[in-house]
Protein backbone atom coordinates (compact mmCIF):
# COMPACT_ATOMS: atom_id res chain seq x y z
CA UNK A 1 0.00 0.00 0.00
CA UNK A 2 1.51 3.21 -0.58
CA UNK A 3 2.07 6.12 1.76
CA UNK A 4 -0.58 8.13 0.34
CA UNK A 5 -3.22 5.59 0.98
CA UNK A 6 -1.72 4.14 4.29
CA UNK A 7 -2.19 8.38 5.28
CA UNK A 8 -5.28 8.83 3.90
CA UNK A 9 -7.01 5.33 5.58
CA UNK A 10 -5.54 6.68 8.89
CA UNK A 11 -7.27 9.66 8.51
CA UNK A 12 -10.61 8.16 7.84
CA UNK A 13 -9.70 5.86 10.11
CA UNK A 14 -9.84 8.42 13.07
CA UNK A 15 -12.58 10.58 11.17
CA UNK A 16 -15.03 7.67 10.75
CA UNK A 17 -14.38 5.33 13.49
CA UNK A 18 -17.67 6.29 15.54
CA UNK A 19 -19.43 5.87 12.38
CA UNK A 20 -17.91 2.69 11.90
CA UNK A 21 -18.27 1.19 14.94
CA UNK A 22 -22.23 2.11 14.77
CA UNK A 23 -22.82 0.50 11.22
CA UNK A 24 -20.89 -2.30 12.14
CA UNK A 25 -23.36 -2.86 15.40
CA UNK A 26 -26.24 -2.09 13.22
CA UNK A 27 -25.71 -4.98 11.15
CA UNK A 28 -24.62 -7.37 13.57
CA UNK A 29 -28.02 -6.21 15.54
CA UNK A 30 -29.54 -6.87 12.47
CA UNK A 31 -28.59 -10.45 12.34
CA UNK A 32 -29.26 -11.07 15.94
CA UNK A 33 -32.87 -10.13 15.47
CA UNK A 34 -33.19 -12.19 12.62
CA UNK A 35 -32.13 -15.04 14.43
CA UNK A 36 -34.37 -14.60 17.73
CA UNK A 37 -36.89 -14.25 15.36
CA UNK A 38 -36.43 -17.46 13.39
CA UNK A 39 -35.68 -19.24 16.99
CA UNK A 40 -39.51 -17.50 18.08
CA UNK A 41 -40.96 -18.83 15.05
CA UNK A 42 -39.56 -22.73 16.07
CA UNK A 43 -41.44 -22.12 19.60
CA UNK A 44 -39.09 -20.73 21.79
CA UNK A 45 -40.20 -18.06 23.92
CA UNK A 46 -38.77 -14.15 23.13
CA UNK A 47 -35.95 -14.92 26.07
CA UNK A 48 -34.74 -18.25 25.36
CA UNK A 49 -34.91 -17.35 22.20
CA UNK A 50 -32.71 -14.36 22.25
CA UNK A 51 -29.96 -16.20 24.14
CA UNK A 52 -29.78 -19.14 21.82
CA UNK A 53 -29.56 -16.39 18.93
CA UNK A 54 -26.56 -14.66 21.08
CA UNK A 55 -24.89 -18.27 21.85
CA UNK A 56 -25.12 -19.26 17.85
CA UNK A 57 -23.30 -15.90 16.85
CA UNK A 58 -20.60 -16.27 19.34
CA UNK A 59 -18.37 -13.71 20.74
CA UNK A 60 -20.51 -10.33 19.95
CA UNK A 61 -17.77 -7.87 20.88
CA UNK A 62 -14.97 -9.83 19.45
CA UNK A 63 -16.65 -10.39 15.99
CA UNK A 64 -17.74 -6.70 16.10
CA UNK A 65 -13.83 -5.10 16.57
CA UNK A 66 -12.48 -7.68 14.06
CA UNK A 67 -15.04 -6.14 11.20
CA UNK A 68 -14.42 -2.42 12.49
CA UNK A 69 -10.62 -3.33 12.13
CA UNK A 70 -10.60 -4.32 8.72
CA UNK A 71 -13.23 -1.95 7.81
CA UNK A 72 -11.16 1.04 8.88
CA UNK A 73 -8.23 -0.92 6.62
CA UNK A 74 -10.94 -0.90 3.64
CA UNK A 75 -9.66 1.05 0.13
CA UNK A 76 -10.83 4.42 -0.52
CA UNK A 77 -14.31 3.77 -1.43
CA UNK A 78 -14.98 5.13 -5.06
CA UNK A 79 -19.12 5.70 -4.40
CA UNK A 80 -18.70 9.23 -4.06
CA UNK A 81 -16.43 9.63 -7.68
CA UNK A 82 -18.84 7.20 -9.03
CA UNK A 83 -21.58 9.76 -7.72
CA UNK A 84 -19.78 12.87 -9.17
CA UNK A 85 -19.63 10.75 -12.17
CA UNK A 86 -23.02 10.35 -12.67
CA UNK A 87 -24.17 13.92 -11.83
CA UNK A 88 -21.40 15.15 -14.75
CA UNK A 89 -22.86 12.44 -17.24
CA UNK A 90 -26.88 14.24 -16.42
CA UNK A 91 -25.26 17.58 -16.07
CA UNK A 92 -23.50 16.93 -19.37
CA UNK A 93 -27.09 15.18 -20.96
CA UNK A 94 -29.12 18.28 -19.77
CA UNK A 95 -26.51 20.80 -21.51
CA UNK A 96 -26.69 18.68 -24.79
CA UNK A 97 -30.56 18.56 -24.87
CA UNK A 98 -30.60 22.85 -24.10
CA UNK A 99 -28.62 22.86 -26.66
CA UNK A 100 -30.73 20.48 -29.43
CA UNK A 101 -33.44 22.52 -28.47
CA UNK A 102 -32.10 25.88 -28.76
CA UNK A 103 -29.77 25.79 -31.46
CA UNK A 104 -31.27 27.72 -34.87
CA UNK A 105 -31.19 26.05 -38.81
CA UNK A 106 -31.56 22.52 -37.58
CA UNK A 107 -31.73 20.01 -40.34
CA UNK A 108 -32.67 16.77 -40.02
CA UNK A 109 -29.43 14.53 -39.67
CA UNK A 110 -27.89 16.78 -37.24
CA UNK A 111 -31.11 16.83 -35.19
CA UNK A 112 -30.95 12.93 -35.15
CA UNK A 113 -27.28 12.58 -34.57
CA UNK A 114 -27.63 14.90 -31.10
CA UNK A 115 -30.84 13.26 -30.40
CA UNK A 116 -28.31 9.91 -30.65
CA UNK A 117 -25.73 11.72 -28.44
CA UNK A 118 -28.47 12.54 -26.02
CA UNK A 119 -29.84 9.13 -25.37
CA UNK A 120 -26.30 7.45 -25.59
CA UNK A 121 -25.24 9.71 -22.39
CA UNK A 122 -28.94 8.79 -20.93
CA UNK A 123 -28.31 4.90 -21.24
CA UNK A 124 -24.88 5.52 -19.87
CA UNK A 125 -26.37 7.12 -17.04
CA UNK A 126 -28.68 4.46 -16.08
CA UNK A 127 -26.06 2.04 -16.61
CA UNK A 128 -23.72 3.80 -14.09
CA UNK A 129 -26.75 4.22 -11.63
CA UNK A 130 -28.01 0.77 -11.91
CA UNK A 131 -24.68 -0.49 -11.36
CA UNK A 132 -24.15 1.40 -7.70
CA UNK A 133 -26.83 -0.68 -5.55
CA UNK A 134 -26.64 -4.58 -5.32
CA UNK A 135 -30.00 -6.32 -7.07
CA UNK A 136 -31.77 -8.63 -4.54
CA UNK A 137 -33.37 -12.02 -5.77
CA UNK B 1 -30.09 -40.42 12.36
CA UNK B 2 -28.58 -36.80 13.36
CA UNK B 3 -26.17 -35.58 10.73
CA UNK B 4 -22.82 -34.84 12.07
CA UNK B 5 -21.69 -31.40 11.31
CA UNK B 6 -18.21 -30.14 10.38
CA UNK B 7 -15.83 -26.82 11.05
CA UNK B 8 -14.35 -25.15 8.49
CA UNK B 9 -11.59 -23.51 7.88
CA UNK B 10 -11.41 -20.04 6.99
CA UNK B 11 -10.20 -20.08 3.58
CA UNK B 12 -13.02 -23.00 3.18
CA UNK B 13 -16.17 -20.37 4.39
CA UNK B 14 -15.00 -17.47 1.98
CA UNK B 15 -15.41 -19.82 -0.43
CA UNK B 16 -18.52 -20.64 0.99
CA UNK B 17 -19.45 -17.09 1.38
CA UNK B 18 -18.83 -16.22 -2.36
CA UNK B 19 -20.61 -19.15 -3.45
CA UNK B 20 -23.51 -18.50 -1.61
CA UNK B 21 -23.37 -14.69 -3.15
CA UNK B 22 -22.87 -16.15 -6.38
CA UNK B 23 -26.58 -16.95 -6.15
CA UNK B 24 -27.85 -13.81 -5.90
CA UNK B 25 -27.29 -10.61 -3.03
CA UNK B 26 -28.12 -11.12 0.59
CA UNK B 27 -27.69 -9.66 3.36
CA UNK B 28 -25.01 -11.09 6.04
CA UNK B 29 -27.86 -13.21 8.18
CA UNK B 30 -28.88 -13.99 4.53
CA UNK B 31 -25.87 -15.39 3.40
CA UNK B 32 -25.41 -18.01 6.39
CA UNK B 33 -29.21 -19.17 5.76
CA UNK B 34 -27.73 -19.56 2.18
CA UNK B 35 -25.09 -21.47 2.97
CA UNK B 36 -27.15 -23.57 5.51
CA UNK B 37 -29.17 -24.34 2.69
CA UNK B 38 -26.84 -25.66 0.06
CA UNK B 39 -25.38 -27.79 2.21
CA UNK B 40 -27.87 -29.67 3.57
CA UNK B 41 -27.10 -28.08 6.82
CA UNK B 42 -24.42 -30.36 7.10
CA UNK B 43 -21.76 -27.29 7.75
CA UNK B 44 -21.29 -25.81 11.67
CA UNK B 45 -20.59 -22.29 11.16
CA UNK B 46 -20.53 -20.13 14.01
CA UNK B 47 -22.93 -17.26 12.86
CA UNK B 48 -20.69 -14.55 13.53
CA UNK B 49 -17.71 -15.55 11.89
CA UNK B 50 -19.70 -14.74 8.78
CA UNK B 51 -18.69 -10.79 9.26
CA UNK B 52 -15.16 -11.14 9.44
CA UNK B 53 -15.18 -12.99 6.03
CA UNK B 54 -17.82 -10.76 4.61
CA UNK B 55 -15.62 -7.78 5.25
CA UNK B 56 -11.98 -9.58 3.96
CA UNK B 57 -14.04 -10.42 0.92
CA UNK B 58 -14.94 -6.88 0.66
CA UNK B 59 -11.73 -5.78 1.35
CA UNK B 60 -10.12 -7.92 -0.95
CA UNK B 61 -12.66 -6.03 -3.59
CA UNK B 62 -14.62 -9.97 -4.02
CA UNK B 63 -17.80 -8.56 -2.69
CA UNK B 64 -19.20 -4.83 -2.54
CA UNK B 65 -22.31 -4.09 -0.16
CA UNK B 66 -24.59 -1.29 0.38
CA UNK B 67 -27.15 -0.80 2.60
CA UNK B 68 -30.93 -1.21 1.75
CA UNK B 69 -34.25 -2.30 3.27
CA UNK B 70 -34.84 -5.86 4.22
CA UNK B 71 -38.18 -7.72 3.57
CA UNK B 72 -39.30 -6.93 6.98
CA UNK B 73 -38.69 -3.26 6.64
CA UNK B 74 -35.35 -2.95 8.89
CA UNK B 75 -32.30 -1.21 7.43
CA UNK B 76 -29.67 -3.87 6.37
CA UNK B 77 -26.42 -4.11 5.00
CA UNK B 78 -26.66 -6.66 1.12
CA UNK B 79 -23.50 -7.84 -0.10
CA UNK B 80 -23.18 -9.12 -3.71
CA UNK B 81 -20.17 -10.71 -5.48
CA UNK B 82 -18.39 -8.68 -7.81
CA UNK B 83 -16.68 -9.63 -11.46
CA UNK B 84 -13.55 -10.26 -9.55
CA UNK B 85 -15.34 -12.28 -6.52
CA UNK B 86 -16.75 -13.96 -9.56
CA UNK B 87 -13.53 -15.21 -10.94
CA UNK B 88 -12.19 -15.86 -7.57
CA UNK B 89 -14.83 -18.33 -7.12
CA UNK B 90 -14.05 -20.33 -10.16
CA UNK B 91 -10.25 -20.30 -8.90
CA UNK B 92 -10.96 -21.65 -5.47
CA UNK B 93 -14.28 -24.22 -6.86
CA UNK B 94 -10.64 -25.85 -8.42
CA UNK B 95 -8.16 -25.34 -6.23
CA UNK B 96 -10.55 -27.08 -4.12
CA UNK B 97 -11.09 -29.92 -6.23
CA UNK B 98 -7.40 -30.43 -6.90
CA UNK B 99 -7.16 -30.59 -3.17
CA UNK B 100 -9.92 -32.83 -2.54
CA UNK B 101 -8.86 -35.50 -5.32
CA UNK B 102 -5.72 -35.24 -3.86
CA UNK B 103 -6.52 -36.31 -0.23
CA UNK B 104 -8.94 -38.87 -1.52
CA UNK B 105 -5.77 -40.46 -3.51
CA UNK B 106 -3.72 -40.19 -0.16
CA UNK B 107 -6.57 -41.64 2.37
CA UNK B 108 -7.24 -44.62 -0.68
CA UNK B 109 -3.37 -45.61 -0.88
CA UNK B 110 -2.99 -48.69 1.00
Amino acid sequence: MSRIRATINSIRARLHHDEIAREVETELRFHIEMRTRANIEDGMNPDEAQRAALQSFGDFNNVKSACCEIRRSLPFNTSLLRMGLNITIAVLAGVAALWTVNTPHHNLPSLLSQLGFVAVLTCLFVVARRKQKPHRQ
Amino acid sequence: MAKSKAGLLQGTLDMLILKALSLGALHGYGVGQRIAQISGDALKIEEGSLYPGLYRLEQRGWVQSAWDVSDNNQKAKFYKLTRAGRKQLILEERNWERLAGATMKALRAS
